[in-house]
């Protein structure tokens, strides 16, 4: 069982997560459009000094961002997402694995750093669990597949924990941690966690009044 | 307009525009984090004092979204719900904003097309038939 899901389970966890990706983003090419440029006459167009005052103003003005509205969401969900990337990436075992697969060494974080990160990340899981549940307003849309990808998101990370500190039986804990992690990577390019890729294309390709830049393409 | 209120609603025609914007509507609703950050950015949310039914992602969700689930297999009295959901509270202005970046006024306004292809609009016309958040 061990071998098996270490072995070509792997290989089409990894396979699904980046061929899944590709076609996402094939598929959001498909259904957008090259965008017309639109040139405004010489008196309309944006003085360059307009956009950018003093800092004063700069840091005043993020009161009316996300930043402003929500600053525990913000600060959540960027701690959340950091480690939801940097901790198996620079995990010690991970990186001893890829060694003995492939040769090439990776830098690692120390095991102690490693297990903050995860505390820290499942401590920020637990905040998003709690929010679904006593916020009306998230309560008022959320539906039984929003706490099941939750649990899809941070089960890698708890099964992975259990297994270093050797709670419950260590290889059921161990294959658990591999079967959830498989399981997260086959999950991202079709579900809401999609928004890995999508949050780019949204904010940086697509021209709207919201995006991060010009947008060179509109559905 | 009597007529209207009785007649049953063409659930093909239905189907048929739901399909034609299947690729973007789809994508949009399952990337929707479903997290309600997108509520401060509606006046409307903020002026009725944080009701979730005015959030924007809820109006999405529960007219479009529950479109798309029921494959456009409705009847009139759904789409004179969703009515509601599309036109009372919720005025287009375009000003909600998802971190994500999905593309909210469009869902709804597309929902507005469904409703109003069969015939589900407010009436601004007749004053006796006026709607009474008009």
């Amino acid at each position: 069982m061990y071998d098996f899901v270490r072995g070509p389970l792997v290989w089409v966890a990894f396979a699904v997560f980046f061929g899944g990706l590709v076609f996402q983003a094939l598929r959001f090419f498909s259904l957008t459009r090259k965008r017309d440029r639109v040139f405004l006459p010489a008196g309309m167009q944006r003085r360059g000094g307009e956009s950018a005052g003093p800092s004063r103003n700069w840091l005043r003005s993020l009161r009316f961002t996300i930043i402003g509205t929500h600053p525990v969401m913000t600060v959540v969900t960027s701690v959340f997402h950091v480690c939801l990337f940097v901790t198996p990436i620079f995990l010690l075992a991970h990186s001893i694995l890829f060694y003995e697969s492939w040769g090439i060494g990776i830098w690692s974080f120390s095991e102690s750093t490693t297990e903050v990160l995860t505390i820290v990340f499942l401590a920020c899981g637990v905040f998003f669990l709690l929010r679904r549940i006593l916020l009306r307003r998230v309560r008022a849309i959320t539906t039984a597949y929003d706490y099941i990808i939750l649990f899809v998101t941070v089960a890698p990370f708890l099964s992975g924990f259990f297994a270093y500190h050797q709670w419950f039986d260590y290889k059921t804990m161990v294959i658990a941690h591999i079967l959830t992690g498989e399981l997260m990577l086959v999950v991202i390019p079709f579900t809401k966690l999609g928004h890995m890729l999508f949050f780019f294309l949204y904010r940086f390709l697509i021209g709207s009044e919201y995006s991060f830049g010009q947008g060179s393409r509109t559905w | 307009m009597a007529e209207q209120t009785k007649a049953s609603v063409e659930t093909g025609k239905i189907k048929a525009m739901l399909d034609r914007r299947k690729g973007k509507m789809k994508l949009l609703l399952s990337h929707c984090a479903h997290c309600s950050i997108c509520a401060e950015s509606c006046f409307l949310y903020t002026a009725h004092h944080g009701d979730p039914q005015y959030m924007p992602s809820y109006k999405a969700i529960f007219s479009l979204g529950r479109l798309y689930k029921k494959r456009g297999r409705v009847d009139r009295g759904f789409l004179e719900e969703i009515k509601g959901i599309v036109w009372r509270n919720c005025v287009l202005c375009r000003r909600c904003y998802c971190p994500i970046g999905i593309d909210i006024p469009s869902m709804i306004a597309f929902a507005r097309s469904i409703c109003r292809s069969q015939g589900v609009y407010p009436d601004f016309e007749e004053p006796e038939h006026r709607e009474s958040w008009l």
